[in-house]
């Protein structure tokens, strides 16, 4: 545990900030005056300093995660050239106040994390902390309650106010030189270390807005109510302006775009903070939205704060800054009044059942964002909505995929988008993705032609364990462009060298009309495969239609599953396709007596960062990009925002 | 890459928004780069009707002009409404409340009119006319927000306007809100895309990029009382720019 000890009288401090502004080495920021307000800003002298503000509007986390950051510059009248932008200007921040130290440290697990974050971590390497010690409390400020009022670490230096000057309380070596070398201090008296114990004593007490349940419990009040009143009523007054999320410290997600010059020559791809509280939040290529309701937004970031985050992190994300209060009109954000309100609707102990543990680590190792490129080696007219592209590393590496995986493919100047990687890991060292014409990228993808360059990240996510369904009968289903995701994972089981792993093999298949059938030449090489039963069926059928096959919709393929022949306690399942089919072809599956752990299914969402940070896939305190697109059905039954 | 042709049309408006477009000065020829401009009767006399894009800037007053308008969407595979007033009517639509005898008679009293050109009917916004693709909102439209939509066009991108409120650019900009210094701004309700630069100018936001809930919904409402104002202020308020048949009613 760091102590006090050092002082430095008012005058001194003054100097100390002076020297550091004089350096040029670092840009010196801290609070100051906005009108009655406070914000954080460049100090172009020490006396614009405020260390007795109560809170700045933003919290200090836009010097570590930007309002809008370029992440990679482009040149498209070039073949594929890239440069990683590089902002690493060191900086030194005054006066944070010991929650949003607090929250930066939480902000480093999601940064740091899984992927870490390139653009971040050199931030934080090049940010010296003088923190100091709260002097005037916020009004909506509850933070003695989230006990983020006062902190021991996270800092490089510490500044107490009492009646003499500043205490100091040294947390690095990186802080200790600085003092060193740039103020005259003084050895703490025993007097000056008391004044500052009773200071942060009587700070407690300043507090007027307290939280009635310890904060520990909230993971457990939201795991009781997540169909209580409450979230409708509160949601009815939302202006849906996510200001809550803007003003957050421990908010973090954001969006990607590419914004290119006028001359259509060079551009910079950007990320922005974005608010999950905004209707195209969770919107797709296809202009589908998730979480359409504002009662669901509303709902969804009160879960982040205390119930997703905590499963995943261990912390309660809010510090009780109070941001969140002052910024909301209607003032429905506050969590202190919130979690007060729940308080005393009960508890559920099941705390972790909107979260699912996975422990994958990301295969590709590089600058986080920055895309390979690849060349378009072959395309294949599937129909006349969806295409096939082969794709070929241009590091001439294979891509290592699983099947069930998906890559982020970037079009410069249009952006990047998710897809299922459709070909078989045996099939390098090119890979195939199967695309439908919905939004921007893929109808840019429809331009293309071979030896083209597009971007690829990826392998993402997590696959199919295709070792888990050895020995066992396999019962596939697919409708519509689940085909795609569906041929990688049945290629490679049916494959020679791994089909005698696998017992009986089902595969069903089912398009919207006959001219909607994609790999029609492949599905019958699937029923030349031994022991393979391939049943296909289109859901209409028009006159003009050639069509000798079944119709009707997907579930009434399963008559023809042979139960008889399979151990269905021991079959395992896969289904993907549209949102719709999974409810019915779940249900089928479960009549023929196969277990919802034997159910795997591959979800879609707005996979954006693809590395569990942009925030957009996440369904309820799951991100599909990390956790998913594979899931097992029976982990999905507690996520009501699974099947939505 | 053959250049696509762009036509700038006007009809009732200040032609500010033409106005924000000539403003791109030595960026106009990095436009031109991409653009073929063969019409745009603010800043040059040539004139084609051979075009793949039009933007339409104006309100929509007489049936010549909805005539002329009609034509205008037959030549054009792309049709844009630039600014407010193609857009939701703007100040335009304010006369609506009286009756165009009414209006004719306050601005020109008795004067006799050539009626062929005093024919004037409602102010509309175009949507009331012939379908629109695409919007650039705001009075007048913001020049990134132009040269970025035709960048995405030229691109074969779909051009992207926000769909959330001015706060979303306020709080980016650590404005203090403007409900805190006891200032009624229609911000919370109003399209963003404007870098929310009247509140950043600290002067509230008057709407003109368009109303996304209307005054009657709960939590507009709510937000009405909760900030001692009535129903009739922020009726008002909204009417500047939004009293038109697509705006808020």
């Amino acid at each position: 545990m760091n102590h006090p000890t050092h002082t430095i009288t008012k005058k001194e401090l003054t100097v100390f900030v002076n020297h550091l502004i004089a350096d040029k080495t670092y840009d010196v920021v801290g609070p100051k005056a906005k009108g009655k307000r406070y914000a954080y800003d460049t100090l172009e002298n020490a006396s614009e300093l405020r260390l007795d503000h109560d809170v700045t509007i933003l919290p200090p986390k836009k010097y570590f995660l930007p309002i809008t950051e370029t992440l990679l510059h482009y040149n498209l009248k070039k073949t594929y050239d890239i440069h990683p932008a590089t902002d690493a200007r060191p900086r030194i921040i005054i006066g944070m106040h010991p929650y949003d130290v607090i929250a930066l440290q939480q902000s480093d697990h999601v940064y740091l994390d899984y992927q870490k974050d390139d653009f971040y971590q050199k931030r934080r390497a090049n940010t010296i902390i003088i923190a100091s010690d709260i002097e005037n409390v916020s009004d909506r400020s509850f933070a003695a309650s989230m006990n983020t009022h006062t902190t021991n670490d996270g800092f490089d230096l510490l500044l107490t106010h009492i009646s003499t000057g500043y205490a100091i309380t040294i947390g690095t070596d990186k802080g200790k030189k600085l003092l060193e070398r740039h103020a005259i201090t003084k050895k703490i008296t025993p007097v000056d270390l008391k004044k500052v114990t009773d200071m942060r004593t009587r700070l407690t007490s300043k507090y007027k807005r307290t939280l009635k349940a310890p904060k520990e419990d909230w993971p457990k009040i939201l795991a009781a109510n997540h169909d209580h009143a409450l979230w409708e009523e509160k949601a009815d007054r939302c202006m849906e302006c996510s200001s809550c999320t803007m003003v957050c410290p421990t908010c973090y997600c954001y969006d990607v775009h590419d914004a290119t010059s006028l001359t259509l020559t060079t551009g910079d791809r950007f990320r922005t903070w974005d608010g999950c509280m905004l209707k195209d939040f969770g919107k797709i290529g296809s202009g589908e939205v998730f979480r359409k309701e504002v009662k669901e937004r509303y709902r969804h970031r009160f879960y982040r704060k205390g119930n997703y985050l905590p499963a995943r992190y261990d912390y309660i994300a809010c510090v009780g800054c109070g941001r969140c209060g002052i910024a909301c009109l209607p003032d429905i954000a506050d969590p202190c009044d919130v979690f007060n309100d729940l308080a005393r609707f009960g508890t559920d102990k099941d705390t972790n059942r909107y979260y699912i543990k996975r422990t994958n680590k990301p295969q590709e190792k590089g600058v986080i964002h920055i895309p390979r490129s690849a060349t378009i080696t072959r395309i294949q007219r599937l129909t006349i909505q969806e295409t096939l592209y082969e794709l070929e590393l241009d590091d001439k590496k294979p891509l290592a995929h699983k099947p069930g995986q998906f890559v982020e493919i970037s079009v410069l100047g249009v952006g990047e988008a998710p897809f299922c990687v459709s070909s078989a890991p045996s099939q390098t060292p090119a890979f195939e993705i199967a695309v439908r014409k919905v939004g921007s990228v893929t109808n840019k993808l429809a331009t293309l032609s071979v030896g083209d360059k597009v971007g690829v990240r990826g392998p993402l996510g997590v696959g199919f364990d295709t070792k888990a369904y050895e020995k066992k009968d396999l019962i596939f289903t697919s409708g519509g462009i689940g085909i795609f995701p569906m041929r990688s994972l049945i290629n490679y089981i049916l494959a020679p060298e791994n089909r005698p792993k696998y017992k009986h093999i089902i595969i069903l298949y089912g398009a919207k009309k006959p001219s909607e059938v994609m790999f029609q030449n492949e599905v019958d090489q699937w029923k030349k495969v031994p022991d393979v039963q391939v049943e296909q069926t289109v859901d209409r059928c028009d006159a003009v239609d050639c069509w000798v096959g079944c119709t009707g919709l997907i579930t009434t393929l399963f008559p023809k599953v042979p139960t008889q022949k399979l151990d269905t306690k021991n079959t395992i399942a896969v289904v993907i396709g549209p949102p719709i089919m999974y409810k019915f072809v779940i249900k089928c599956l479960q009549t023929i007596g196969i277990t919802d752990d034997h159910i795997f299914v591959s979800l879609e969402r707005r996979m954006k960062c693809g590395v569990a940070k942009c925030g957009h896939c996440q369904m309820n305190g799951v991100y599909v990009c990390k956790e998913g697109p594979v899931f097992n059905h029976a982990e999905l039954k507690n996520l009501p925002e699974a099947f939505e | 890459m053959t250049k696509p042709r762009v036509a700038i049309f006007d009809f009732a408006d200040c032609e500010g928004c033409e106005l924000q477009i000539a403003n791109l000065e030595e960026e106009l020829l990095d436009l031109l780069s991409i653009i073929d401009i063969v019409s745009f009767r603010e800043v040059m006399k040539e004139h084609s009707d051979d075009y793949d894009i039009a933007f339409i800037e104006g309100s929509i007053m007489r049936p010549q002009d909805e005539e002329r308008l009609r034509n205008i969407r037959g030549h054009a595979k792309i049709l844009i409404a630039l600014g407010a007033c193609a857009a939701t009517g703007c100040v335009n639509t304010l006369r609506n409340q009286w009756t165009p005898d009414e209006v004719k008679k306050e601005v020109y009293g008795t004067t006799k009119l050539n009626e062929q050109l005093f024919n004037v009917g409602p102010a509309k916004a175009i949507n009331e006319i012939i379908p629109v693709d695409y919007y650039l909102h705001g009075c007048p439209i913001d020049r990134d927000e132009f040269k970025a939509f035709v960048t995405a066009l030229a691109l074969g991108k779909k051009p992207e306007t926000p769909t959330y409120p001015v706060c979303v650019e306020c709080k980016k900009n650590e404005n203090i809100c403007q409900f805190e210094l006891g200032n009624f701004c229609l911000g919370p309700i109003t399209r963003a895309g404007c870098k929310a630069i009247c509140p950043t100018h600290n002067s509230p936001c008057d709407g003109c990029r368009g109303i996304l809930k209307k005054p009657e919904t709960d939590c507009v409402k709510d937000l009405v009382t909760r900030y001692d104002l009535t129903y009739e202020d922020l009726k008002r308020r909204c009417t500047i720019f939004n009293s038109g048949k697509e705006a808020c009613q």
